[in-house]
């Protein structure tokens, strides 16, 4: 039940400034931790990524998201994709691109989106839907799916806004007059995808994104649905009439506020991010090779090669994987 | 029975049906009466085969069949030696093997075939096994003693029920007796009504038969006349089951759901107000679960309502 879950509680903002305020403190205590990195002092922005262009390579990697999920094989229900994207943006809510890089957290945030909606999906179908070395793919989503759940702070359900707008619809069909309401749905469709790349989940209940793409769809069929609100809905309490207009607009700007971002300009961002990125997680890197191999032995007795493991890699390819095209 | 006559005095047989026919290690049969003037003269010998006999190898026939006779009192015999279960042999195809062999000198024996050798046969394992055979004919001994015990045990405590029952009888019958002669007395000797007197005498006599049912049934016994206890079914290990201390009782409270929007509308409603008309009926594998279309209904619409009204404040998020 919604009211009651740990979503609303402590996953619901107030505002953008606050979700805003959380991510520019990620960006400052790493810069701040990694200060030393930098080949110069006095220009850590030059080497290390501001939080607008983490904002611009988060928004990209959205778009990658969603484009992993609908070529996904066996087809994934709109549930899984919505609930994908609530870790997605909470995760990075409290971490930062550059200690995890978003490639593999995306796919980490599919896998366990699966397992929580009760979509099967083994680890080996998985994976064969991602390009690039299978076996790595496994090794990491695999070590980056116990840090994800931490970092969620274990809260794994996620209310999406997909059946309270199938409630609306079955509402609007008994209720009101409206000829034929099936109408809408394309244009709800295609506004759900749109909601799913902007911040609006962490700020506004289900039911409230339900109705907001309900009436974006009538507005756009040119059709009223103001008497079934005012009327159906609000007429035991016409005094939150206000506040659930406030919030429907709202949730509509940001829709159209939204813009993709330009691919050359991720692509920049995407090399400052190579150099700037922590070492420690990143598995092309020796350093992180040197990690495990002193995780998996005793100190005593240190392979001489360590032709063991499978992560050390040596493929000339420097990403992990595949995933955009 | 009666269709086999005895070899010696042949017409005794059917004269006397009840006439019970004995038999011999041989395998021949002598009826009751042929076998004590056979032992009456002295000689100890078959009359058909003339094998060396004693007394007490004549039993009682069970069998029809002489052969047959015969051939389970060989193998009642080499069963007494070859006293092995299952479970000394390594594999299933030992045991089929040591089971043929069995066979093998049973057959021997009741066809007389190489008699000698199979007797070697027989002392050799015998020497072979001693151990073995001494260990699986105490077990035996062991098995046969419990089952001995238990039935001991039931016949004493039927015999004791039946004599408690007997004793209950006449008990009661002294009793009418009894009363019934007071009765009479009184009408004989008192001045008072008779009728009335009838009926005092009733009445006792149903006071006394509900106080008979209050008596405790007679206590079980739970001894052997010796004195060692038994009936001891119950496990004395066992220890009574604790009694828990009941907390305060559990009182139902509705739940009331908590929702910041406009009230959903009931079960009943979801079907009357035509609300289902609009969502597909549950497959038969739904229904078999449980599930109903009513259900899945009244969830979309619970959903659709919930917090409309709210607004948010600032969420914790970070680390909580």
């Amino acid at each position: 039940m919604y009211p009651l879950s740990s979503q609303r509680r402590s996953w619901t903002f107030a505002n953008e400034e606050q979700l805003r305020v959380f991510r520019v403190e990620q960006n400052t205590k790493y810069i701040e931790e990694h200060a030393a990195e930098a080949p110069s002092p006095d220009n850590l922005n030059d080497y290390f990524l501001t939080p607008d262009e983490e904002r611009l390579l988060l928004k990209q990697y959205e778009i990658y998201l969603i484009d992993f999920c609908r070529r996904f094989e066996p087809p994934m229900p709109k549930c899984v994709i919505g609930t994908a994207f609530h870790y997605f943006k909470r995760f990075y809510l409290n971490n930062t691109p550059m200690d995890y890089h978003p490639k593999e957290i995306l796919a980490t945030c599919v896998f366990v989106a699966c397992k929580v909606e009760e979509f099967n999906v083994s680890i080996n179908q998985f994976v064969n839907n991602i390009k690039g070395d299978r076996n790595k793919a496994t090794d990491i989503v695999l070590s980056n799916e116990l840090l994800l759940i931490g970092q969620l702070n274990y809260y794994l359900t996620v209310h999406n806004p997909f059946r309270p707008i199938e409630g609306f619809i079955i509402d609007i069909k008994t209720r009101s007059k409206m000829i034929n309401p099936e109408r809408l749905r394309p244009h709800i469709d295609s506004f759900m995808d749109s909601i799913f790349f902007t911040d609006a989940c962490m700020l506004h209940t289900p039911s409230q994104i339900g109705l907001a793409s309900i009436l974006h769809a009538a507005s756009k069929e040119q059709e009223n649905l103001d008497t079934y609100v005012t009327e159906a809905l609000f007429v035991s309490a016409p005094e939150k009439l206000r506040g659930l207009i406030e919030a429907v607009r709202k949730i509509r700007m940001l829709v159209k506020n939204y813009e993709p971002p330009e691919r050359e300009a991720v692509k920049v961002i995407e090399k400052k991010l190579d150099k700037c990125r922590n070492q420690n997680n990143n598995p092309d890197s020796e350093l992180y090779k040197e990690r495990l191999r002193r995780l998996y032995t005793d100190e005593d007795d240190m392979p001489a090669d360590d032709a063991s493991f499978h992560i050390a890699d040596v493929s000339s390819d420097t990403s992990a994987m595949n995933i955009s095209q | 029975m009666e269709e086999q006559a005895c070899p010696r005095c042949k017409t005794t047989k059917y004269r006397n049906p009840s006439l019970k026919l004995m038999v011999n290690v041989c395998g021949h049969t002598l009826c009751e009466s042929c076998v004590d003037m056979l032992f009456l003269k002295g000689s100890g010998a078959c009359p058909e085969c003339m094998v060396p006999l004693r007394r007490n190898n004549f039993r009682v026939q069970l069998f029809e069949d002489p052969m047959v006779e015969k051939e389970v009192d060989i193998r009642r015999r080499i069963l007494r030696d070859y006293n092995k279960r299952e479970e000394d042999f390594a594999t299933l195809e030992e045991y089929n093997d040591y089971l043929e062999e069995i066979e093998d000198i049973v057959y021997n024996l009741c066809n007389n075939i190489e008699i000698i050798e199979t007797n070697k046969r027989i002392e050799a394992y015998k020497r072979d096994n001693r151990e073995i055979i001494q260990r699986n004919k105490a077990r035996v001994g062991r098995d046969e003693y419990a089952l001995e015990e238990l039935l001991e045990l039931e016949r004493v405590q039927e015999e004791s029920r039946k004599k408690e029952l007997d004793e209950l009888e006449t008990e009661h019958k002294k009793k009418k007796a009894r009363d019934k002669q007071a009765l009479i007395e009184e009408l004989m000797y008192s001045g008072k009504d008779a009728a009335q007197i009838v009926s005092e005498f009733a009445e006792k006599a149903e006071k006394q038969r509900e106080e008979e049912k209050q008596l405790p049934p007679p206590k079980a016994a739970t001894e052997f006349s010796t004195g060692i206890k038994f009936g001891q079914s119950a496990d004395p290990t066992l220890l009574p089951v604790p009694k828990s201390d009941e907390g305060p009782l559990f009182v139902y409270e509705p739940f009331i759901p908590y929702t910041e929007g406009p009230v959903p509308p009931q079960a009943i409603d979801v079907d009357t107000m035509g609300y289902i008309q609009h969502i597909r009926v549950e497959t038969p594998q739904e229904n078999a679960g449980g599930f109903t279309s009513t259900m899945a209904c009244q969830r979309a619409l619970e959903e659709a309502l919930q917090c409309l009204y709210f607004t948010p404040t600032a969420g914790l998020g970070v680390g909580l």
